[in-house]
């Protein structure tokens, strides 16, 4: 919403520099969202005349002016088409910045001096029109301050305004405002109808069929209209806050609007076939075209304004091409009404058409102020147009709004604001912005029944005016206090403290977290070439998407992962060690909600220490990530997992990847990336990936930590080499070993593996080494060798190794 | 006898002196001291001597041997010291090299951010809370007071999944379901991800919020001041000016916009805070009447309040990070200054 400082004082007397009235809206509730000086630094634009106009020598589409300022004549070449010898207009004189930072300077053109610029009222910054020169009335001062004249040395708020405040839709609503901050009285504009003899009501008539979607429609003939341009004040007005003008009818109309916040409507009167008005609902199916020349289908819970034939217009949106004022327009029928905000919103809405007119309806008009806006706008078309205003008013109201009351008590404001207020203070302030407060009446001592005006539609219960009181007090001046409450032990819930836990490991392991969109593109799935009954591709869609890439919900984090580490390597970061701990969703089939479950994926590529002179310049691989996995499962106590082949990834190296279990219950996965996902993913480096279901990790997590006691005795360590067949695992050998349960046995170590030379093919050689040490005494030799002797046996009886 | 083991002792003293490796004056002491040794020998010739003489010699020859014990220790720590000062001399590193880098991980700035502003409401006794990032619309809308139709729908552009159910706009919903779960008092603040319709340099499709809430016998508007404001000093800065001014959030009556001073400028006007010298920070209220009858509340015994803030908004004015988006393209080089 816009208003110029100007245009409030014309409803109330105040003396309160730009600054401060902008501070103090923004401190009650209206929030200045901008501050605009008009005019500022253009005084060097003046009012001057032309003293003669010729072609330009040696360019047809210029003119060369001499330009009476009242103390000199300047030359300037001009390329407008609009102006004579004779006509006032707007010179910009050298050294002026137009808006748009736009200086003028002394320059030649096509050989001809030029000492200033013509302006066009889009130069100025007065609003759109860029065709042709400003020309000004023949009376104003030459060598005057164009700006000045114009009455335009202004200065423009734009309020952000809050949905609920639709009174200060209007220019006297944030009047209103002022008057209640400073005590000025507010002054309404107070039009003085002269009417013909001509009655209105023999003319035409109103009917409303459906009174609850609109309670009031009033209507003005005015007869032998003039259509033609605004006068200069009319058209400065509106566009100062951002309204074109169109002609001196239509202005008119907007004018009032913003004045006073009732939308109005002019119709061609003898463009109405029946000369008549029928507010009704549309006929479902039914179109029409609105005057932006747009075809609108029409449902039955559109509200039209119709001429007993058809709709002429969208009530409370738009009005209709077909009885659209035109400059052959010679007879008006002006609308003045009330609609009922949630059609005109859902009509709009539908419709995607948003007008001025819209936006004040759909958040509640004034249903008082009708007939004074009706006439406002009557009076000024009968003096800007010249028409004649036809006797009498038709204003049909069948259901007349009643005003409401509200009770409000000092001791419930108090309470709310922890401020202490006496009934005199609450009444004094809600009297300020128009309210009627009677302390009397009220039953009770400490209550105030409040009626509330038509204008406030936002005021409906107790606590809206506590709100205003506290708005009106000043919120400044309500005192700072601590609450007082019992207290209750708020412990961080498990699953936030272990995804910090997790996080926090992630992080002292070296990783960097990223955050990346919940959103992806499900296409990008087959980049991962998931099979086509695979869960992940039924994906959670967005109805209305911004763009097809964040058209679906994640069902994984690796396609993001994988685009952050391309990006990341576009920009020679090749080293990159990257996790991000987010939900992904799943649709879900007995609930309306998705499934969110909390993933970890990791991500590891390029060297496995930073570079440096004095670093090891060896690339990462599958089991620095494996690594990563284990000691996360050791942070989280989680023990009994097993890895395994069986559930291989699609996007992943066959031979370099597996799959965390516990039981038959699937953990996560972890691999290398198959060459072809690199390479639609654009990767030109080995990628080793990890990607964890952390809610089933944090499900089976052992939170007890049970201290084993320290033995004081010496161990005792024995390293054998076996020679077995390359392609049997390494946990199998484990399985082997730890099937054989001895007592003093404390750790058993793979510490190399090896094949190549000296190790026959099919085979491969494997170092391991067992640690031996009793908790109550020192181990003899032969009591060790018996017993690593078992674990020989155990690993060429189970595995056919050969002790090397 | 006695002038032999002097003069012995004397040799072997010099022979001490002239050696200048550790393994030279081990050589010497066995000459001297081994078990075929010079000193040993005489030692061993003792019963050639009167016995008379015996114990003269056989003290004499002690002596002699204690004294080269200690001379040969003596040299063997001169020694060891001669050679380490030698190899202190000789051994020198360019300590102005670098140091061997350690791989280190870095928190995104919006989990720090996050964590802080949580960490001090839990310092002011709050609870931490989470909800469903898409939500239903009666949580993210309807208990809260925004009917289908209402104006204030329009503050907030929403995702849609279906008819009924969106991604949540703002971390409210968690309020409802944490007040229909938990009778009052209740005292949390809830940290997570929103969705909005709105994309540039200011607005981000997805970006986080922290909400948070009290509710409470006797709560107060000033009470809302009180928290808001301790809050602002623990993460601003005890000096920081703030203000609240009256706005509109459906689910909370009366409402305030809370402003601070202008981090950047200092509060005399610049192009972040639109010279204007304040920047929003927070939404706030007291939770409004129609909430509470939503989540069975009585509101004529329990009052409270609730507040949310954007974390990329309080991150980028914390680390005067200028672009939003920032934020989402995780490159290495941005996350690493955090």
């Amino acid at each position: 919403m816009k208003v110029t400082l100007n245009w409030l004082k014309d409803y109330v007397d105040f003396d309160l520099s730009a600054d401060d009235l902008s501070h103090r809206l923004t401190m009650a509730g209206l929030e200045i969202d901008l501050m605009e000086r008009l005019g500022e630094g253009l005084d060097s634009v003046i009012v001057a005349r032309l003293a003669d106009v010729q072609p330009h020598p040696d360019a047809d589409r210029l003119t060369v002016c001499q330009v009476d300022t009242g103390s000199e004549t300047v030359q300037v070449v001009c390329g407008a088409k609009n102006h004579k010898t004779g006509d006032l207009i707007a010179l910009a004189q050298i050294g002026t910045v137009l808006p748009g930072d736009f200086k003028i300077k002394k320059s030649k053109i096509r050989g001809q001096v030029s000492r200033g610029m013509l302006c066009s009222i889009k130069e100025l910054g007065l609003g759109e029109e860029a065709d042709g020169i400003l020309i000004l009335p023949q009376d104003w001062p030459l060598g005057e301050p164009v700006f000045a004249e114009l009455g335009l040395k202004d200065i423009m708020y734009e309020i952000g305004l809050t949905p609920n405040r639709a009174d200060c839709l209007s220019v006297v609503g944030v009047a209103r405002e002022i008057s209640a901050m400073t005590g000025a009285p507010l002054r309404l504009p107070e039009p003085v109808v002269i009417e013909s003899d001509s009655p209105a009501a023999e003319k035409t008539s109103v009917v409303i069929d459906d009174p609850d979607l609109c309670p009031r429609y009033a209507a003005r003939l005015i007869e032998n209209v003039k259509i033609g341009p605004s006068p200069e004040w009319l058209t400065r007005r509106l566009e100062a806050v951002g309204i074109r003008s169109i002609n001196n009818v239509v202005d008119v109309t907007n004018f009032v609007m913003m004045e006073l916040g009732q939308p109005l409507h002019a119709f061609d009167f003898n463009r109405l076939r029946e000369r008549r008005i029928v507010v009704s609902r549309a006929q479902e199916g039914g179109q029409f075209t609105t005057l932006d020349g747009q075809v609108r289908a029409l449902t039955g819970s559109d509200l039209v304004i119709c001429d007993g034939v058809g709709p002429v217009a969208l009530a409370g949106v738009m009005g209709g091409e077909n009885s659209e004022v035109s400059s052959e327009t010679t007879d008006i029928l002006l609308e003045s009404a009330y609609f009922n905000p949630t059609t005109i919103r859902r009509t709009s809405k539908r419709l995607g058409l948003h007008s001025e007119s819209s936006h004040r309806f759909e958040r509640g008009t004034d249903v008082d102020m009708v007939p004074l806006a009706l006439d406002r706008a009557a009076a000024l078309i009968a003096e800007l147009a010249d028409g004649a205003i036809a006797r009498g008013v038709v204003d049909i109201y069948p259901k007349e709004l009643i005003r409401r009351t509200i009770t409000i008590t000092a001791s419930r404001t108090s309470q709310v604001l922890g401020l202490e207020i006496s009934t005199d203070d609450i009444s004094d302030k809600l009297s300020s912005i128009g309210l009627k407060c009677d302390l009397q009446t009220s039953k009770s001592a400490g209550a105030i029944n409040v009626e509330i005006p038509n204008f406030r539609p936002d005021l409906e219960r107790e606590i809206d005016l506590i709100e205003e009181v506290a708005r009106l007090v000043g919120y400044d001046h309500i005192p700072v206090t601590m609450p007082v409450s019992s207290l209750a032990c708020q412990q961080l819930p498990d699953h936030l403290a272990m995804s910090r836990q997790v996080r926090d490991q992630m992080v002292r392991m070296g990783y960097a977290e990223v955050i990346n969109y919940s959103f992806f593109n499900a296409k990008c799935l087959d980049k991962l070439a998931l099979s086509k009954d695979d869960r992940r591709r039924q994906t959670v869609q967005v109805l209305n998407p911004l763009t097809e890439e964040q058209s679906s919900m994640r069902t994984t984090l690796v396609t993001s992962l994988l685009e952050t580490a391309a990006r990341n390597m576009a920009y020679r970061s090749e080293d990159l060690a990257l996790f991000e701990l987010r939900p992904v969703f799943q649709p879900c089939d007995d609930s309306e909600l998705p499934q969110e479950s909390l993933r970890l994926t990791a991500l590891l590529c390029g060297r496995r220490e930073p570079q440096g002179w004095a670093q090891s310049a060896e690339n990462i691989d599958f089991f620095d990530m494996k690594g990563v996995v284990e000691q996360l499962l050791t942070t989280l106590r989680i023990t009994r997992v097993s890895w395994q082949v069986k559930h291989n990834e699609p996007f992943y190296h066959p031979g370099k990847s597996c799959a965390l279990y516990q039981g038959e219950r699937l953990l996560g996965t972890l691999g290398e990336l198959h060459p072809e996902v690199l390479h639609d993913f654009d990767i030109d480096q080995s990628v080793i990936l990890c990607d964890l279901d952390v809610d089933a990790l944090f499900e089976i997590v052992d939170g007890t930590v049970k201290f084993q006691p320290l033995s004081r005795y010496p161990d005792v360590q024995r390293d054998s080499a076996f020679l077995i067949d390359a392609d049997i695992s390494a946990q199998s050998v484990f399985t082997v070993l730890g099937k054989v349960k001895l007592k003093d046995l404390e750790s058993i170590e793979l510490f190399d593996v090896y094949c190549g030379e000296g190790v026959p093919s099919g085979k491969k050689s494997l170092a391991i080494r067992a640690c031996y040490r009793a908790k109550d005494r020192t181990l003899t030799d032969d009591l060790i060798q018996n017993l690593h002797g078992k674990l020989i046996l155990a690993m060429e009886k189970e595995l056919g190794a050969e002790l090397r | 006898m006695k002038d032999k083991l002097n003069k012995i002792e004397e040799a072997a003293l010099q022979s001490a002196v002239a050696a200048v490796t550790e393994v030279e004056l081990q050589q010497v002491r066995a000459r001297y001291l081994g078990r075929k040794g010079e000193i040993t020998a005489v030692m061993k010739g003792m019963g050639q001597l009167i016995p008379e003489e015996r114990p003269l010699v056989g003290a004499l020859a002690n002596e002699v041997k204690d004294r080269l014990e200690a001379a040969f220790t003596e040299r063997q720590e001169g020694l060891r010291q001669e050679l380490m000062q030698q190899s202190l001399a000789s051994e020198k590193l360019d300590v102005t090299l670098p140091g061997r880098v350690q791989r280190r991980g870095y928190k995104h700035p919006i989990t720090q951010v996050t964590e802080e502003i949580v960490a001090i409401f839990a310092a002011l006794g709050f609870g931490v809370v989470e909800g469903p990032e898409i939500e239903k619309d009666f949580y993210n809308f309807e208990a809260l007071n925004i009917p289908k139709d209402h104006p204030a729908r329009d503050m907030q552009d929403t995702f849609y999944v279906t008819e009924d159910v969106v991604l949540r706009t703002h971390t409210s919903p968690v309020q409802v379901r944490t007040m229909l779960e938990h009778e009052p008092p209740v005292r949390v603040v809830a940290p997570g991800t929103v969705y909005r319709r709105d994309s540039d340099i200011t607005h981000s499709p997805m970006f986080h919020q922290v909400e948070g809430f009290l509710v409470d016998r006797k709560v107060t508007f000033g009470d809302l001041k009180g928290i808001l404001t301790t809050f602002i000093n623990e993460f601003f800065g005890q000096n920081v000016d703030v203000r609240f001014r009256p706005s509109f959030f459906p689910f909370t009556e009366p409402s305030a916009e809370v402003d601070i001073q202008c981090v950047i400028c200092g509060g005399s006007g610049c192009r972040v805070c639109g010279h204007s010298g304040w920047l929003e920070i927070l939404g706030s209220g007291m939770i409004d009447p129609e909430v509470f009858k939503s989540v069975n509340y009585d509101p004529e015994l329990y009052s409270g309040f609730a507040f949310g803030m954007g974390i990329e908004r309080v991150a980028m004015l914390k680390y005067g990070v200028n672009d939003l988006r920032l934020f989402f393209e995780n490159d290495l080089r941005f996350l690493k200054q955090f």
